[in-house]
């Protein structure tokens, strides 16, 4: 990535843009990636606590 | 060969009964809506003072100079502009009436066919949208000293309209069911009626602006084919909206 | 009863995880610079493909819908929810690295262009379908009347995608035969061709995958609410 910087002589310099665009899809699908992570995680400990319940029952 | 034709005869004297029936259940439920509306006069009153408040806006808003008011994009862009908003709070106001007074269940009950609920909701809510529309243009006419009686425009009007109200009525049904039914109709509304009114903007501009009907016919092409598409998913998933 | 994870979706998670590697390799190092606009022509190869992840989670939960209406199976129902969720995140991607590739292309980040407006559009009729879920508590009620936005939105879009074509667009059409006059367009060299058909495939894997993991969420979530109910019998 640097030596594209470095070597910028006819194509306009938009390497910024670039940097931006790939930290908004590489944020965006890790961010959705952890939501289904946590969704997950918070589920298996709702259903840890109903089965408990069920049983004491 | 005579049973046969007999027998196709009698079908299609079912079938007219069928039609007449369901002309009759539609019409019942327009004359309800419409008696009741005589009676009280609430939701055409508040249409019409919101549309007014909403012309008034524009024009403090825009601040618009004699010349620009004349402009037909500007025209058409704030009378569909007004349409849209009075005819969500017309629509919101008659599904959360059948709501409210139970009067959908009893619609409900009612052994007739649940899609001739839908067109008579449908065509009443036109009705009342049409009616806000006549009178909006003269007086938009004279408030902002711009000539629209002009036949084309009308046509557009009702088109579009029919497009609106055939789309509004199926969600202001779903919209009314919920818990936050005071702000989800024109969410759920807005982007889904958006073909519409772009056709319905760019088809009365070109009536205000004179243009030639070469220009103006695929719009209003889009417009029949729009009210078509809608009024017959709507009329085809209506069923799912109000059953229990 | 914990559902214990298919073979077959560990198998596809690292196939994926490979295929968007050796796709990210390519976009920054087998691709190379396009010789006017510079390096964020390389936003194009993501930012068409969450374009179409964005189109296939649509149009599943389309399809959902239309299932769920004539089976009235709540499975569908997770499958639609399922598909809108994925749809709503990839067009999001595709919308804003549209605005960052269009800022020093076509010196503005935002025109109401028909692809523009379509996207648009169709990420405001997907949250208000999230919207109307969120405010009706029977799930039988819940499902059928996202079922029916679902079907009325994906009717929509098309539509307006149509209206707005009409006007005449700036924005390129890289595939297929483009309209020369259109500012941005480029002529894709084999490399580049390449790395754009693999991202494609790699993110058409990336939505399967997800899909997979947002269903099993979804049943899980069920399940939950189930037992819930159960026990405050």
């Amino acid at each position: 990535m640097l030596l594209s910087v470095l070597l910028q002589e006819g194509p306009a310099n938009t390497t910024s843009y670039m940097i931006a665009g790939y930290t908004i899809i590489f944020g965006v699908m890790l961010i959705y990636l952890i939501s289904l992570l946590i969704r997950q995680r918070n589920l298996n400990k709702d259903l840890e606590v109903l089965e408990e319940i069920q049983v004491e029952d | 060969m005579t049973v046969e034709r007999e027998s196709s005869y009698l079908a299609s004297e079912k079938n007219a009964g069928k039609v007449a029936s369901f002309l009759r259940a539609m019409g019942a439920v327009v004359w309800k809506d419409l008696s009741a509306e005589l009676r009280s006069r609430e939701l055409i009153s508040a249409m019409l003072v919101f549309a007014l408040l909403v012309i008034m806006i524009f024009n403090f808003a825009l601040d618009l100079d004699p010349a620009t008011r004349r402009d037909p994009t500007i025209t058409a862009g704030v009378l569909w502009v007004i349409f849209v908003f009075a005819g969500t709070l017309g629509l919101n106001r008659s599904m959360a009436v059948e709501k409210d007074r139970g009067c959908m269940d009893g619609l409900l009950l009612a052994p007739v066919d649940r899609s001739s609920i839908y067109f008579g909701k449908a065509l009443g809510n036109l009705i009342f949208m049409l009616m806000v529309e006549i009178i909006v243009l003269p007086i938009y006419s004279v408030l902002y000293n711009v000539n629209l009686l002009n036949l084309g425009l009308l046509v557009v009007i009702l088109l579009g309209s029919i497009g609106y109200v055939a789309v509004g009525t199926l969600l202001a049904a779903m919209a009314v069911q919920a818990r936050t039914r005071d702000i989800l109709l024109p969410i759920l509304l807005f982007p889904v009626v958006l073909p519409v009114i772009l056709a319905a903007v760019k088809a009365s501009t070109g009536f205000l602006d004179g243009s030639e009907m070469e220009l103006i016919r695929p719009w209003l092409n889009l417009l029949i084919v729009y009210d078509i598409i809608f009024s017959a998913v709507a009329f085809m998933v209506f069923d799912y909206v109000v059953e229990e | 009863m914990e559902e214990s994870k298919p073979r077959l979706l560990t198998v596809l998670d690292v196939f994926t995880v490979a295929l968007f590697l050796i796709a990210t390799y390519m976009v920054f190092f087998y691709a190379p610079q396009e010789a006017v606009m510079g390096d964020v022509q390389r936003v194009f190869y993501f930012h068409v493909a969450t374009g179409w992840v964005g189109m296939l989670g649509f149009i599943g939960a389309a399809v959902a819908g239309i299932i769920y209406l004539i089976k009235k199976d709540r499975k569908w129902d997770i499958v639609g929810l399922a598909a809108v969720e994925i749809g709503i995140v990839f067009i999001f991607i595709n919308i804003v690295t549209g605005a960052i590739w269009a800022r020093p292309i076509w010196n503005t980040w935002w025109t109401w262009d028909p692809r523009l407006t379509t996207a648009t559009v169709m990420l405001l009729i997907y949250l208000a379908y999230l919207m109307l879920r969120q405010g009706i508590e029977d799930p039988d009620r819940r499902a059928r009347f996202g079922a029916v936005y679902a079907i009325v939105g994906s009717l929509s879009v098309p539509l307006t995608y149509f209206s707005a074509r009409i006007f005449r667009t700036i924005h390129p059409i890289v595939i297929g035969s483009g309209d020369p006059s259109a500012t941005g367009s480029f002529d894709m060299s084999p490399l580049m061709t390449q790395t754009f058909m693999f991202s494609l495939l790699t993110f058409t894997f990336i939505f399967i995958d997800l899909f997979w993991h947002r269903i099993r969420l979804g049943r899980k979530a069920d399940h939950v609410e189930q037992l819930r109910l159960q026990t405050m019998e």
